[in-house]
C-alpha cells in the first residue's frame, strides 16, 4: 500500500511543488494549510510522514504544531510520525538549528526553494527509520 | 601577486570638519540676532543708566553711538534674513562671516571706551568667540580668535604707550584694592554672571540639539533596517515557489521537455536565482550593518566554533563542485569581542566567496591560528579560482562592486559580501587583506584581536 504524506503549507505554489514528485514517485498526497486543518488531516488521514512549512499564519506556527505532534503533552501516535521541516532560514542566515527532542521534535529540515530530488531521497530516508 | 588592504573608513578630520548646514545657519544666525538686540539696548539703557543714576563718568557719547550701531546693523540682518536672503548657503555664510567681524568691532570699541585692558566687559569676546563655532568652520573660529589676542593685545599695548588715549572710569577705582571696591564687584559678577549664563545655554542647546538628531537617526536606520527585513522576506516567499516549481519542470516531474524549452527554462531559473542572491545579499548586508552598527554590544565569541560552523554549512557547495576544502583549525577557541552573527557573516562570505569563484575539481583552504605576539586570531582563506585583475584590486572591497573577470562568468553575485566583511572586521578592530593573482588565485587574510582576558597559547597551537 502507497505510504501516505501530509503536506502542511500556506503557499499552493509550495504545495504544488511538492506534491508533482511526491506523486509521480507513487505517495499518497494530501494537503492542508494552517495549523488547525493541519492537525485535524492528521487525524483524518493518519500519514506516515508529515512536511511541514515553518511560517504560516505566524512565523512561527510549524514550531507550534510540531510542539502539538511530538511534544511531551502529544498522543503516542502523532509522535511516531516523523515531520519534514521546510524552511528558508538556513540558506539564508548562519543560525543553526536541528532536530532537538525538546524544543524542535521534528525529524529533518528541507531548505527552500524545493529540490524535489533532495526531498524524494530526504522522505525515503526517514521513512525507512 | 597584488596585495590589498582597504583604507579605514574615512571620519571628518577636525582640522577642517564639517560645514553647518543652511538650516542650522539659520537657526543659530537668528540667535546672534536675539543676542544683538539683547546687547544693544542693554549698552544703550546701561550708559544711561551709569550716567543718569549712578553718576558715572563714562564717555556716553561714543558708548551710546556703538549702542546705536549695533541695533542698526542688527536691524539690517534681521531685514535681510525676513525678506528670504537666506535660502542660499553662500549668502547666509557671508551674513555669518560680515556679522562677526562687525560684532567683533564693536566690542573691542567697547572695550576701548570702558578701560581697554581694565574693561569688565573682555570677558564677552568669550561668548562671541563660542558663537562664532557654532556658524563657522573650526580654522575659522581659530583665526578669529587668534584675531581677537592680537587686537585685544594691541590696544592694551597702545593705550599703554599713548598710541590711544587710555579711558579711565574712576568710579572703578581701579588702583585702589579691587576686592573691596562695590562698583567693580557688581561690574564683575554682572559680566561673569552674563557671560557663563549665554555660554551653559549655547553649549547645552547644541548639545540637545545633537542628542535629538541622534535620536532621529537611530528612529531612521530603526525602520530602515525594519524594511529591508521584511522586503526581502516577502520578496523572497514568492521567488521560493517559483523555483521550486521549475525545478520540478527541470527534473521531469511535469513531462518531458523540448530542447528549446529546456533552454529558455534554464535562462529563467538562472534568472531567477541570480534574484535570489541578490535578496539573500541584500538581507545579510541588512543584518551586517546592524551588527557593525556602534550600539551593537560586542561579545566574547569563538572563532573556532563559528569556523566549524561554517564550514559545515558550505561543504557541501564544494563536494558540490569537487572542490577539495582543507582544513587546519587550531583547537584554541580563540575568543574575539564580535558578534555571533557577525563572525558568521565574516567568515560564511570568504569560505562562500572561496567556493563560487573557484572552478570544479579546485581547491580551497582554511586556516586559523592563534598569533601569540599580535594577541589576534589569524584566519586564511586561500583558493585557487579565477582570482581578481590587479585593476580591479583597489576596488574590491567598495560595495556593490564586482571585478570584471567575475561579471563575465556564470557565477551569481552583488558585490556586497565583501564590502560587508571589511565593515565588520572594521567594527571588530581587526585587519584584512587580500592577495591575488588572476586565473592563480586569492587569499584573503583577517586578523581578529583576542578578548582582553584571554592569554595567548605558547605552545599548544595544535592542528587538527
Amino acid at each position: 500500500m502507497a505510504k501516505k504524506i501530509l503536506i502542511i503549507d500556506d503557499d499552493p505554489d509550495v504545495v504544488l511543488a511538492i506534491r508533482m514528485p511526491l506523486e509521480s514517485a507513487g505517495y499518497e498526497v494530501r494537503d492542508a494549510h494552517s495549523q488547525e486543518s493541519g492537525l485535524v488531516a492528521v487525524e483524518d488521514f493518519r500519514p506516515d510522514l508529515i512536511i511541514l512549512d515553518v511560517m504560516m499564519d505566524t512565523h512561527t506556527a510549524g514550531f507550534q504544531l510540531a510542539q502539538k505532534l511530538h511534544g511531551p503533552a502529544a498522543k503516542a501516535d502523532h509522535r511516531r510520525i516523523p515531520i519534514l521541516m521546510v524552511t528558508a532560514i538556513h540558506q539564508t542566515t548562519p543560525l543553526r538549528f536541528g532536530p532537538d527532542e525538546d524544543y524542535l521534535p521534528v525529524q529533518g529540515f528541507i531548505d527552500k526553494p524545493i529540490n524535489p530530488k533532495g526531498l524524494l531521497d530526504e522522505i525515503a530516508k526517514l521513512l525507512s527509520k | 601577486m597584488s596585495t590589498i588592504t582597504p583604507t579605514p573608513t574615512e571620519s571628518p578630520s577636525p582640522g577642517t570638519g564639517l560645514r553647518p548646514t543652511l538650516e542650522e545657519l539659520r537657526e543659530n544666525t537668528r540667535l546672534l540676532i536675539t543676542l544683538r538686540w539683547v546687547a544693544g539696548l542693554s549698552i544703550l539703557l546701561g550708559t544711561l543708566a551709569a550716567r543718569l543714576f549712578l553718576d558715572i563718568g563714562l564717555q556716553t557719547l561714543p558708548l551710546l553711538i556703538i549702542g546705536l550701531s549695533v541695533l542698526g546693523y542688527n536691524t539690517l540682518l534681521w531685514s535681510f534674513i525676513r525678506a528670504g536672503e537666506t535660502s542660499h548657503l553662500q549668502r547666509v555664510q557671508q551674513i555669518a562671516w560680515g556679522q562677526i567681524i562687525l560684532d567683533w568691532l564693536a566690542m573691542i570699541v567697547l572695550v576701548h571706551f570702558t578701560g581697554g585692558i581694565t574693561s569688565p566687559a573682555l570677558i564677552y569676546f568669550v561668548i562671541h568667540a563660542a558663537l562664532s563655532g557654532t556658524i563657522l568652520l573650526p580654522w575659522q573660529t581659530r583665526s578669529l580668535v587668534g584675531l581677537a589676542v592680537v587686537i585685544v593685545g594691541g590696544l592694551a599695548w597702545f593705550e599703554r604707550n599713548g598710541g590711544l588715549p587710555h579711558v579711565r572710569i574712576a568710579e572703578l577705582g581701579l588702583d585702589n584694592d579691587l576686592y573691596q571696591n562695590t562698583t567693580y564687584i557688581a561690574a564683575i559678577v554682572f559680566f561673569f554672571g552674563t557671560t557663563i549664563l549665554t555660554l551653559s545655554d549655547l553649549v547645552t542647546r547644541n548639545a540637545q540639539r545633537l542628542r535629538q538628531r541622534e535620536k532621529h537617526i537611530r528612529e531612521l536606520y530603526d525602520a530602515r533596517a525594519t524594511f529591508v527585513r521584511v522586503a526581502t522576506h516577502e520578496l523572497r516567499a514568492p521567488l521560493g515557489a517559483s523555483l521550486s516549481l521549475m525545478r520540478n519542470i527541470e527534473q521531469g516531474y511535469a513531462g518531458e521537455l523540448s530542447p528549446q524549452q529546456r533552454t529558455i527554462l534554464t535562462r529563467v531559473t538562472s534568472r531567477l536565482e541570480g534574484l535570489r542572491t541578490l535578496i539573500d545579499d541584500l538581507l545579510t548586508l541588512a543584518t551586517s550593518r546592524e551588527a557593525s552598527t556602534a550600539h551593537a554590544p560586542l561579545e566574547p565569541d569563538s572563532v573556532r566554533a563559528v569556523l566549524e560552523r561554517i564550514i559545515e554549512r558550505e561543504k557541501p557547495h564544494a563536494d558540490h563542485k569537487a572542490i577539495r576544502l582543507d582544513c587546519d583549525l587550531s583547537r584554541e577557541p580563540g575568543i574575539v569581542m564580535a558578534g555571533d552573527v557577525g563572525l558568521g557573516i565574516i567568515f560564511g562570505n570568504l569560505l562562500n566567496n572561496a567556493i563560487k569563484y573557484t572552478p570544479e575539481g579546485g581547491h580551497v583552504a582554511v586556516q586559523y591560528r592563534i598569533a601569540p605576539a599580535a594577541h589576534a586570531a589569524e584566519i586564511t582563506v586561500q583558493d585557487s579560482g579565477m582570482g581578481i585583475p590587479a585593476d580591479d584590486l583597489p576596488h574590491i572591497f567598495n560595495e556593490f562592486f564586482r571585478a570584471k573577470n567575475a561579471k563575465n562568468s556564470q557565477v551569481m553575485g552583488t558585490g556586497i559580501g565583501l564590502s560587508t566583511v571589511r565593515t565588520l572586521v572594521e567594527r571588530y578592530q581587526g585587519q584584512i587583506t587580500l592577495e591575488s593573482d588572476e586565473g592563480q588565485g586569492t587569499t584573503v587574510r583577517v586578523s581578529l584581536p583576542l578578548a582582553p582576558d584571554q592569554t595567548p597559547p605558547k605552545d599548544r597551537d595544535g592542528d587538527i
